[in-house]
């Protein structure tokens, strides 16, 4: 128990239930929710989509009645700043406008659409200021600029002049947080805040959120899906399920000693970066109730087993790709963006390697690149000991045999007016390598192998979840017996505990099978759990190419130094979050035509760990 | 689906129905020349027992009329639409698909059309070739396919970015196998629903050709026609114009609704 | 300043293309502007020398540049029937079907914006209902339904504005303005449907913004969030939408001018397509899609000031 709960809480929810009002009748969002939230400490809600945990914040915001939601049961109790409590769920709409961006300040997820494109950000940080305070133009103004101070931002009176479409998206999340903060509020709700932006960027928010926290003495109801981001902010967490808490507690009780087994299973299910330390191959995820244990052990005793000598499979040398801007009446090339600049690296027969990055870092770029669906302008690039830049239409589509591909949205990876069974035996068809009767066969089989029942052949994708749908797409990769899968952020849209299940399935076909990945990702977490050989990308180039162990845990570039520091790490003992981390933007990818960037040039620092030059 | 049987639709989906079954069913039904008789003594009667929706100028029953009307206007709609669907489909699709030079020259031509208003392309187009009921058809078949070609290779565009089409051509799809199997099934929900908006305009088109004298021609019985003939009896028989006017807003409203419900439930920008 | 040269430059191949379009266009019928003067019964003969005067028996190419040549010098040729030069018929009418067009755009923006608006706000409520019943039915009605109603309502019941006629707005506005009343009214309300329903998609997307959620959050009240925050949003696509239905007014004005005998533009163009005039079809043909593809580019030029991600992108 606490001290300080014996002060009465800010927020107390009691047994609240929300419905919704679809055409069919009603539909509960959450159900029984109760928590209490005190001033000065952080509460993460948590669960995975669907698990009613925005509605929540929503309801305590009243906002959500304009989703079309409905407060059917409960009480909201709130604790004026003189002491009285109310009951939001029972507040009118005067009063409830009142406190919203007063007493209670939101920030939603999508720093990309949170601000309005045609107001400039001076008039969006003022007009709350200008209602609840009644400052005048100039002193909202001034009130403003210390706001954007607050936030770190520089050149704050620039700032204001700008319009939102100017600013990145980690500025203008900062932009949301300063207005959510205007008035100063004793209570801030935090929806998924970092979920749309870069590690980076996310470790550079959190630690702001965690400062004005304290600074301001503040509460904080943060609502989050990755297990992660709530060991480093929360004080307290509440675990949400299927619209209802199933657990609440201090975070160190959560993470070391959970109740519940789904809570258990979610924890298991979360890689921690720095957990592979010492050990030599890739290992499969945690997951509780599977029979891990004996496939663990099969996987163990293949991927230790000595290999006679590895082979290369996949061999890129000096890969760039450049996309044209096209301008003016006769669309003529204006300048360039520099996706992939002189990347070099090779893969082995039966070896991950991972390509990791930010976004706009040119690591999907570069697994497209591999394929030729889009064109590199130079560079070799081997497979098998054939060149596929050297090849034609008809040879390259041949060639395509061997190397497959599966994206990251499994909701368009998809043809959706196609049956399943289709989907998977198109690419034999193209081939020719079954028809009739033993291609049906064999699409049959390659449902078995990705564990998929036989009875979804004929269905249509809208009829399954994400990670079923990427077990289709994993299937459809596979008909043709590829040496090589490009898997493009494959898992990074799927729950956690989903995405352990693929992952774990992808491992094991690459014991199986003797496949090869190029697995294109942002999360080092999973990267460090799956991957032989970790390649850094950063701005087009790869800045640091080497042996996982090597790179993770002794990486040399600074770059790579400090995305490995961004990353949230799911324990509680360890936090991470220091005052006003702050990152070096990166710069632009875009040049003028004629522009003529370095060559790439490495340090080889140890054994076949390299790293970039300058 | 559920929203699929709403009311709106199914109202809609109704009114179009009717008139499509009149239209295929009336002369099966009624003898040829209930719509065509003339009665000196019996003209510009209002609405009676005789004459359900009264007559017109020269005696003809209006009812027997409309309904020899429907036959024409909507022939000529759905023909006119069907050809700018036969046409735009392919252009759409290349432009869309291939990009390039093709997509460049195609589109700065697309898109210059489109600054002729639709209704004086097509009435120009009409008084070239001579106004009659073929005619009619390619002047407002011609004059609706920038429209269409436009929507389609904007579908395209978007299907073609996708992940599936990516992973089709990855797994060895050729282009004609491509635009078959995964293009076109995509693109076929929104250009259902522009081709069901796009009659809707067809029908107004064709009246107002007719109406202005520049599309079907008399004898033949057509909405556009009626109204037409009616402008010098305003005064003395206004329901020479409002029943056939009432008409031509039945079956545009019916899929105009029909429109609405099936954008709502095929489009996926909606969604 | 590039931009402005490339738009510039895009707007001289457009007028080209206009014009190369609509000579297509016209010469596509059999038989020729000889024929047209002088009846399909006359004198071979003759008609052959008619030709060669007219230069009809020169390559179409020639004779779409001796056109263009014309244009350009202010030579738009004579009118078959009206047997004046186009140029000085054109001038007189350009500006009544003008006017008719602003006064049908204005009443159709002024309704069409806040009803629209009040739909989406209160989707699928009986508001919505309503408004957006009310102008699924107005879209499909035919303009010159909505004309003949007019006629029937205020010209012969109430006898309040006449139902025919027109007057030169240069000469006399007011009375101009009256007569085109009717004539606007009419095409306005088909188009005020048309926007009703296009603010409502419009605004109904905007309302489902994350900043719309922001802004309430904030704790605005509900008209700003609305009127100030929504609508701020909604004007540049209302705006578009609306230019680009200048040319379906162009289209429209050709019915409604001939039903209510206002002889402006459209009223010339339909003389023309009646009698096969075709130097004057061609004329004004050009001109109308001119005017139209003009329009829109103000319209563009006016989003560029509105739209601050295009102003500064």
């Amino acid at each position: 128990m606490r001290a300080d709960m014996q002060v009465a809480p800010l927020l107390s929810v009691d047994k609240l239930r929300v419905e919704f009002d679809t055409g069919g009748g009603k539909v509960v969002g959450v159900e029984d929710v109760s928590f209490s939230i005190w001033a000065g400490e952080t509460l993460c809600v948590v669960g995975e989509s669907g698990s009613g945990k925005s509605v929540t914040a929503l309801s305590v915001m009243r906002l959500v009645e304009f989703g079309g939601g409905r407060i059917a049961q409960g009480r909201l109790n709130f604790a004026r700043p003189d002491g009285a409590a109310i009951d939001l769920a029972g507040t009118g709409p005067a009063l409830m406008r009142q406190l919203r961006g007063n007493e209670i300040g939101m920030i939603f997820q999508e720093p990309m659409t949170s601000l309005n494109p045609v107001f400039t950000i001076e008039r969006q940080l003022t007009d709350g200021l200008r209602i609840h305070k009644g400052l005048t133009a100039e002193a909202a103004r001034a009130k403003a600029l210390d706001l954007l101070k607050s936030v770190r931002i520089a050149e704050p009176e620039r700032m204001l002049r700008r319009y939102p479409h100017e600013l990145s998206g980690g500025m203008r999340q900062r932009v949301v947080i300063a207005m959510a903060m205007a008035c100063e509020p004793r209570l801030l709700i935090a929806d998924e805040p970092t979920t749309a932006l870069d590690v980076t960027i996310q470790a550079e928010i959190l630690a702001l959120i965690d400062r004005l926290k304290r600074e301001n003495n503040m509460a904080v109801l943060f609502i989050t899906h990755d297990m992660a981001v709530v060991a480093q902010m929360a004080d307290r967490v509440a675990v949400m399920y299927r619209g209802k808490i199933i657990e609440t507690g201090p975070v160190a009780e959560i993470f070391e000693n959970p109740r519940e087994d789904y809570t258990k299973a979610l924890l298991a299910a979360v890689p921690k970066l720095g957990e592979m330390r010492g050990r030599a191959a890739p290992e499969r995820m945690r997951i509780i109730g599977d029979e891990t244990a004996r496939a663990d052990a099969a996987l163990a005793e293949r991927s230790a087993a000595p290999k006679a000598k590895p082979k290369p499979l996949l061999e890129v040398k000096h890969l760039t790709t450049r996309f044209p801007v096209k301008g003016g009446v006769f669309r003529r090339t204006v300048a360039q963006v520099h996706a992939v600049e002189d990347v070099s690296f090779t893969l082995n027969v039966g070896e991950t390697l991972a390509l990791v990055g930010e976004s706009g870092c040119g690591k999907s770029s570069c697994g497209r690149s591999i394929l030729r669906l889009i064109e590199p302008q130079s560079g070799d690039i081997w497979i098998g000991g054939r060149e596929i830049r050297a090849l034609d239409r008809h040879e390259l589509r041949r060639a395509r045999r061997d190397m497959q591909m599966v994206f990251q949205d499994p909701f368009a990876s998809l043809n959706p007016y196609r049956r399943l069974a289709d989907q998977v035996a198109e690419p034999m068809q193209n081939f020719g390598l079954a028809t009739g009767r033993e291609l049906q066969d064999r699409v049959a089989e390659l449902f078995d192998r990705v564990r998929l029942p036989r009875s979804f052949l004929r269905r249509f994708p809208h009829e399954l979840s994400g990670g079923q749908r990427q077990r289709v797409a994993i299937a459809r990769a596979l008909a043709v017996n590829p040496k090589l899968i490009i898997a493009d952020e494959a898992v990074s849209a799927l729950d956690v505990s989903v995405q352990a299940q693929v992952l774990n399935l992808m491992m094991e076909l690459q014991a199986d099978l003797g496949l090869s990945y190029l697995f294109i990702s942002h999360d080092i977490a999973v990267v460090e759990r799956v991957s032989h050989m970790v390649g850094v990308m950063y701005l087009g180039r790869i800045v640091e190419l080497g042996p996982r162990a090597a790179v993770l845990e002794n990486p040399r570039h600074s770059y790579t130094q400090a995305l490995i520091s961004a990353v949230p790490v799911a324990d509680p003992r360890q936090k991470r979050l220091r005052d006003d981390l702050t990152f070096k933007p990166i710069p632009s990818p875009v040049h003028p035509v004629g522009y003529r960037p370095s060559a790439s040039l490495y340090d080889e620092v140890a054994p076949g760990h390299f790293v970039l030059q300058g | 689906m559920k929203r699929f049987l709403s009311a709106k639709s199914l109202f809609g989906l109704g009114l179009v129905v009717l008139f499509v079954l009149i239209a295929v069913i009336a002369p099966l039904a009624v003898p040829a020349d209930y719509a065509t008789k003339m009665v000196m003594t019996a003209r510009l009667h209002p609405p009676s027992f005789d004459h359900l929706l009264g007559t017109d100028q020269l005696g003809r029953d209006l009812f027997y009329r409309v309904i020899l009307g429907a036959r024409t206007s909507i022939m000529i709609a759905a023909a006119a639409v069907v050809m700018s669907v036969v046409i735009g489909l392919p252009l759409g699709m290349i432009a869309g698909y291939y990009g390039g030079v093709a997509d460049n020259v195609l589109m700065r031509l697309v898109d210059t059309l489109l600054s002729f208003p639709a209704l004086l392309l097509a009435l120009t187009i009409s008084a070239v070739l001579g106004p009659n009921l073929h005619n009619t058809i390619i002047a407002i078949g011609v004059a609706f396919t920038p429209y269409l070609a436009r929507i389609i290779r904007g579908e395209v565009l978007r299907v073609a970015q996708m992940p599936y089409v990516e992973a089709a051509r990855a797994a060895g799809t050729t282009d004609l196998q491509m635009m078959v199997r995964h293009v076109l099934p995509n693109i076929m929900p929104p250009v259902i629903v522009q081709a069901t908006i796009s009659l809707a305009f067809a029908i107004l088109a064709e009246a107002g050709l007719s109406f202005l004298g520049l599309g079907t021609q008399p004898p033949s019985a057509s909405w556009g026609l009626m109204i037409q003939a009616s402008r010098d009896y305003l005064d003395v028989a206004p329901w020479t114009a409002l029943v056939p006017g009432a008409a031509v807003a039945l079956m545009v409203l019916g899929l105009n609704m029909f429109g609405d419900v099936l954008r709502d439930v095929l489009d996926p920008r909606t969604k | 300043m590039t931009y402005l040269l490339n738009r510039l430059m895009s707007l001289i191949l457009t007028l080209l293309l206009i014009s190369a379009i609509t000579f297509g266009v016209t010469n596509i019928l059999p038989g020729d502007v000889a024929m047209m003067i002088m009846g399909t019964q006359s004198n071979p003969e003759a008609l052959a020398g008619l030709r060669e005067s007219l230069h009809l028996n020169d390559p179409l190419i020639v004779q779409y540049g001796r056109w263009i040549g014309g244009m350009l010098t202010g030579d738009w040729g004579t009118s078959l029937i009206f047997k004046k030069p186009i140029a000085q018929l054109l001038e007189q009418k350009i500006m009544a079907s003008a006017l008719l067009v602003v006064m049908s755009m204005t009443v159709a923006l002024v309704c069409a914006v806040p009803l629209g608006v009040w739909a989406a706000v209160h989707r699928d409520r009986w508001q919505d209902t309503a408004s957006s019943g009310a102008a699924l039915l107005g879209v499909s009605l035919p303009d010159f339904f909505w004309g003949i109603v007019m006629i029937l309502l205020f010209a012969r019941g109430l006898g309040w504005l006449p139902s025919s006629g027109f007057a030169d707005p240069t000469e006399n506005f007011w009375l101009a303005v009256r007569h085109a009343l009717l004539p606007s009214l009419a095409l306005g309300l088909g188009l005020m449907a048309h926007l009703t329903r296009m603010t409502r998609s419009t605004m109904t997307a905007i309302l489902n913004q994350e900043f719309i959620r922001v802004a309430r959050a904030k704790g605005l009240s509900e008209r700003t969030v609305i009127w100030r925050y929504g609508l701020a949003n909604a004007i540049g696509p209302v705006m578009t939408i609306a230019g680009l239905q200048i040319g379906y007014l162009f289209g429209s004005i050709i019915v409604m001018e001939s039903l209510f005998n206002f002889t402006g533009m459209g009223w010339l163009t339909y003389q023309g397509l009646l009698n096969r005039d075709v130097p004057l079809i061609q004329a004004s043909v050009f001109v109308i899609a001119a005017v139209v593809m003009l329009t829109n580019l103000v319209v563009d030029l006016l989003y560029l000031v509105i739209d601050p991600r295009i102003r500064l992108g």
